[in-house]
C-alpha cells in the first residue's frame, strides 16, 4: 500500500513542477514582450549624450536589438539551462550582475519568510486557543492593521524610530569586501519591514484555519476528553490546519519578493530590487528576464513545497 | 512601478523631514562652528578612513575609465585610481595633474604635454608617452569619442619622446588643455579589457578590494601629485540621496556626495553635520528650438526670459539652495560675462515683444521634461505658471527619461535640459550653440556666434582672447536658444571631523585626495 502513494506524491511534484516551470518560461515571454512595449529601447536608454545616430544604430546592431523578439527570446531561453542568462546593456555577464544581489535577496526574504511563519503561527495559535477572549480580539485587530499597512510605511516607522531616533540599528546596508551585509544587525530593520505585514497576513489565516478546524468533531472529542491545550493545538488543530496556512505562507513569497523591491531601497539594501528597477529604466531586456528568472524559480520552490504539504495532508486527487 | 517609487520618496520626504526637524534639534553637540572655515586655521593630520557615499545604480555599475559611466559612485573610485591628463581647478579652468605642462604652436593646433615627473603606476613601473597615447586612442575609439576629444583624429595622438604627448587638432584651439579634464584617464599600454577590474592606476589611491559598486581605496604613498591624507577611502554606492541621507545622519557614513537640496533641509538642524555647498553646480536650462516652430523668433525667446521669475524659481524648485542665472551657459568660469545686467522680470515688456512677435496667445504649448533629476520637472511646472501671467499657456508633459533622450532631445520645440558638468563657457559654446554642434538643444545657427568663437579660439594673447570670449557670451545671452533661470548648488553632507572637501561644481567633487579626518 505505501509504495503507490508514494509514486503518486511523486508523480504528482513532478508534474506541478512542469506545471511551474512552463509559467515560469510563459511569464519570462511576456517580461520579453513587455520591455519590448515599453517606450525606448536599450541602446538609447544607456548612450551617452554625444553619440551620434550612426553610434547609436551601431549599438543597436551590437546589442542585437534590430533582431526579430521572438529570435532574441529563443536564443535567451536556449541559453538558460546552461546557466547563461545573457550579457547585459552595458556589456556585463547577467550572472555577474546578479552573483552579488541574488544571494542577500534570498537571505532577507527567506528570513523574512521564515520569522513570518513562525510570528503567525504562535500569535494565530495564541488567539485561536482563547476564542472571542481579548487576546484575540486585540491580534486580530492588529493583524489586520498590520497586513493594511504598505512596507513603505513599515520600513519609515522603523527606520526613524530604532535607528535615528534610538540609535540602536543602522539605517541602512552597507556590504563587505565579500558582498554581504558588513554586519547581521544590519538586516534586522529591512527584515521586519518584510515581515509585519505579513505577519498580519498569516496570522489571519492561522487564526481562520484553526477555528474552522476546532470546529470539527474530532476537536470537539479531544477537548471533552480533558487533554491539554497545547496537545490539542499541536495533535488535533495544527496538522489539519497546515494545508490553509502552506497556501498562506506561499502567498507570502510572492509578496515578500515584491515589497523588498521597496524595502531595498530604502535601506539600501545590495539585493536585486535595485538592479531590477534599474534594469526597467535601461529596458535592459536580459537582466529583467535574469531577475524574473531567478526569483521566479526562488517562489516556485516555494510553491512546490506548500503543494507537497498539501499534497501529503489532504491526499493526492487525480 | 516608477509610480510606487515616486510615491515612496515623496512620502518619505515628508516623512523624514518633519519628523527630524521636530527631533533633530535637541541633543548632538557637534563641531558646529568649523565647518566650512575650519580648514584653513587647523594643521591637516594625517590617517583615518574616509566612508563616502555616492549615488550610482546597481544595474549601471561600470569599471571602465573609458566606459560610460552613468553612476557617480563608478566615477569617484575611478577617479580616486586613475589620473587625467589636468583637472578643473580653483581659480583657474584647468590645473596640471597627470600633465606637469603643456605648450602649444604658434597656431594653437599642436599641443605637446609632458608627464608629471615622478608619475608611476600603482606597480611602480613609471608612466610613458606610450601609455597615454595608447590610453587617450582608446578613449577616441569609444562610441562617444568623437565628442569626448573634439576635434582631435586618432591619427593626431602621438609619442614625441618618452615623456611628452602631441595633440594635434583639425582646428586652432586654445581650450584644447580643457578637454582633457575629466575623461582622459590613463591606464597602461595594452591593457586587456577584462583586466580592467585590477589594472593598475596612477592615482592618489590603489584599489584595496571592489563589489558591487562599493570599493575600499588605500593610499598610494607614492604619489606625484603631492601628501595625501587619508589611509583610506571606503566608497559605497547609494541608489536614492534619502537612503544616503539617513546613513550619514546614523553616522554609518562620513560624507554623503551629492546628495542633494532635500537632504539638506533635512539636516539642518543637527549642528553635528556639515552641509557643503559647491556653487554652480548644475544648469537645468529651458530650450527653446530656433531653427523653426513658435519660438523661432529672438522676441518671443527674449519675452520668455522676461517672463520667468528667477528669484522665485530658485527659492521653490531648488528650496534656495542655487543662484540666479543669467541665460549664458558657463557660469562657474572664471571667462564668465559677470557684466551682462542681469535679467529680471518683467512682464508688460514681454507682453508687449510677444504682440511685436506676432505670437500666438490662443494656443497651449507643451514644454516637455522628465524626472531625470530632482527639481527638473518642478521648475517646468513653476516656469508654465509664472509665463502664464505673460499671456502665454503652457502644458507640462512629463516624459520618461528613456522617451525624452530618443525623441525629445535636439527636436522638440520647448523643453527642459540639464548639464551637471558645469563646464566652462567654451564648453558649453563648443558642445550645443555652435551651428554645427553634435548636441545642438536649440537648433541654433548663429554665424556671428560661431566667428566670435573661432577668433577665441585662435587667440593666444590672454586679453584679445577674454575680449572674444565676451563678444560670444553676449550673442549667447541676446539670440540663443536657452532660457537659464538659475544655478543649482552641489550639496554635500558631511560630519563634523571631515576637513577638505572639494568646493568645485560639478566632476570636481571627485577631488578628495586633500581630504582629512579631524579625529
Amino acid at each position: 500500500m505505501e509504495k503507490p502513494r508514494f509514486v503518486l506524491v511523486a508523480g504528482h511534484v513532478a508534474w506541478s513542477a512542469l506545471r511551474r516551470l512552463a509559467v515560469l518560461a510563459v511569464l519570462l515571454g511576456v517580461v520579453f514582450a513587455a520591455v519590448e512595449l515599453l517606450p525606448g529601447d536599450a541602446a538609447s536608454s544607456t548612450s551617452e549624450r554625444g553619440e551620434s545616430a550612426a553610434d547609436l544604430a551601431a549599438r543597436r546592431t551590437a546589442l542585437g536589438l534590430d533582431r526579430p523578439l521572438a529570435e532574441r527570446f529563443w536564443d535567451w531561453m536556449t541559453a538558460l539551462p546552461t546557466g547563461d542568462l545573457g550579457t547585459s546593456a552595458r556589456g556585463e555577464p547577467v550572472t555577474r550582475l546578479l552573483a552579488g544581489p541574488f544571494p542577500n535577496t534570498l537571505l532577507l526574504g527567506s528570513l523574512a519568510l521564515a520569522v513570518s511563519v513562525a510570528g503567525a503561527l504562535a500569535l494565530g495559535s495564541w488567539a485561536a486557543l482563547r476564542p472571542g477572549g481579548r487576546a484575540d480580539r486585540v491580534i486580530g485587530v492588529v493583524a489586520t492593521m498590520a497586513f493594511a499597512l504598505p512596507e513603505f510605511v513599515v520600513a519609515i516607522a522603523l527606520l526613524l524610530v530604532l535607528s535615528l531616533w534610538l540609535g540602536w540599528l543602522p539605517a541602512v546596508t552597507l556590504i563587505g569586501a565579500d558582498g554581504a551585509p558588513a554586519s547581521p544587525g544590519m538586516l534586522l530593520l529591512p527584515l521586519l519591514a518584510l515581515a509585519i505585514p505579513q505577519i498580519g497576513w498569516n496570522t489571519r489565516i492561522v487564526r481562520a484555519a484553526l477555528a474552522d478546524q476546532a470546529a470539527l468533531p474530532h476537536v470537539s472529542a479531544a477537548i471533552l476528553d480533558g487533554l491539554p491545550r497545547h496537545r490539542i493545538l499541536t495533535h488535533h488543530l495544527l496538522p489539519g490546519a497546515l494545508p490553509a496556512v502552506a497556501v498562506g505562507v506561499a502567498t507570502s513569497a510572492g509578496m515578500l519578493l515584491g515589497g523588498a523591491v521597496v524595502v531595498e531601497t530604502l535601506f539600501n539594501y545590495p539585493g536585486v530590487g535595485a538592479v531590477l528597477a534599474g534594469a526597467i529604466a535601461d529596458r535592459d531586456t536580459p537582466v529583467v528576464a535574469g531577475v524574473v528568472a531567478a526569483t521566479g524559480s526562488a517562489i516556485s520552490v516555494v510553491l512546490l513545497l506548500a503543494d507537497l504539504v498539501r499534497a501529503r495532508s489532504v491526499g493526492v486527487r487525480l | 512601478m516608477i509610480t510606487r517609487r515616486q510615491l515612496l520618496w515623496t512620502g518619505a520626504g515628508i516623512g523624514l523631514a518633519g519628523v527630524l526637524a521636530a527631533c533633530g534639534s535637541g541633543g548632538q553637540t557637534g563641531p558646529a562652528a568649523v565647518s566650512a572655515s575650519g580648514s584653513a586655521v587647523e594643521q591637516p593630520r594625517t590617517g583615518g578612513t574616509l566612508r563616502v557615499g555616492a549615488l550610482g545604480r546597481a544595474s549601471a555599475v561600470t569599471r571602465d575609465p573609458h566606459g560610460t559611466q552613468t553612476n557617480e559612485s563608478d566615477y569617484l573610485i575611478i577617479s580616486l585610481l586613475y589620473d587625467t591628463l589636468t583637472v578643473p581647478g580653483e581659480t583657474t579652468n584647468t590645473a596640471p595633474r597627470l600633465a606637469g605642462a603643456w605648450k602649444a604652436s604658434e597656431d594653437l593646433k599642436t599641443w605637446r604635454f609632458t608627464i608629471a615627473d615622478g608619475a608611476a603606476f600603482h606597480d611602480g613601473t613609471p608612466v610613458t608617452a606610450e601609455d597615454v597615447v595608447w590610453s587617450l586612442k582608446r578613449l577616441r575609439a569609444t562610441p562617444a569619442g568623437a565628442s569626448r576629444l573634439p576635434g582631435i583624429q586618432p591619427s593626431g595622438i602621438s609619442a614625441e619622446d618618452a615623456k611628452t604627448v602631441v595633440l594635434v587638432s583639425d582646428y586652432p584651439n586654445a581650450d584644447l588643455p580643457l578637454l582633457t579634464r575629466l575623461t582622459t584617464f590613463v591606464l597602461k599600454k595594452d591593457t586587456k579589457d577584462d583586466a580592467l577590474a585590477t589594472a593598475p592606476g596612477t592615482g592618489p589611491f590603489k584599489l584595496d578590494w571592489f563589489r558591487d559598486g562599493n570599493a575600499r581605496l588605500v593610499r598610494n604613498d607614492n604619489w606625484y601629485g603631492g601628501k595625501v591624507y587619508l589611509d583610506a577611502i571606503e566608497v559605497r554606492i547609494f541608489e536614492s540621496p534619502q537612503a544616503m541621507a539617513n546613513a550619514l545622519l546614523a553616522g554609518q557614513i562620513d560624507v554623503a556626495s551629492n546628495v542633494g537640496a532635500v537632504a539638506a533641509r533635512t539636516a539642518k538642524s543637527r549642528s553635528d553635520i556639515q552641509i557643503l555647498r559647491r556653487p554652480n553646480d548644475m544648469a537645468m536650462p529651458i530650450v527653446m528650438r530656433t531653427a523653426d516652430g513658435p519660438f523661432t523668433d529672438p522676441k518671443v525667446r527674449e519675452a520668455l526670459r522676461l517672463a520667468v521669475d528667477r528669484d522665485a524659481m530658485v527659492k521653490q524648485v531648488l528650496s534656495g539652495y542655487g543662484t540666479v542665472a543669467n541665460d549664458v551657459l558657463g557660469t562657474g568660469d572664471p571667462a564668465y560675462a559677470k557684466d551682462l545686467p542681469q535679467r529680471t522680470r518683467d512682464i508688460a515688456k514681454a507682453k508687449s515683444l510677444l504682440a511685436e512677435a506676432g505670437f500666438d496667445l490662443s494656443k497651449t504649448y507643451d514644454l516637455i521634461t522628465t524626472e531625470d533629476i530632482s527639481g527638473l520637472a518642478e521648475s517646468a511646472t513653476l516656469f508654465a505658471t509664472q509665463v502664464r501671467e505673460a499671456g502665454v499657456k503652457i502644458n507640462v508633459v512629463k516624459q520618461d527619461s528613456a522617451v525624452f533622450w530618443d525623441k525629445t532631445w535636439l527636436k522638440a520645440p520647448l523643453y527642459t535640459t540639464y548639464w551637471g558638468t558645469n563646464d566652462s563657457v567654451v564648453f558649453f559654446a563648443s558642445k550645443t550653440m555652435l551651428s554645427d554642434a553634435g548636441q545642438n538643444e536649440a537648433a541654433w545657427k548663429e554665424p556671428a556666434f560661431d566667428e566670435a568663437y573661432r577668433e577665441a579660439m585662435a587667440t593666444a594673447d590672454a586679453a584679445k582672447r577674454s575680449e572674444a570670449l565676451r563678444k560670444l557670451q553676449q550673442i549667447e545671452y541676446e539670440k540663443s536658444g536657452y532660457l537659464l533661470w538659475g544655478m543649482a548648488d552641489g550639496i554635500d553632507l558631511a560630519g563634523g571631523a571631515v576637513r577638505g572637501l572639494p568646493k568645485l561644481p560639478g566632476y570636481g567633487r571627485v577631488q578628495l585626495e586633500k581630504t582629512w579626518l579631524a579625529r
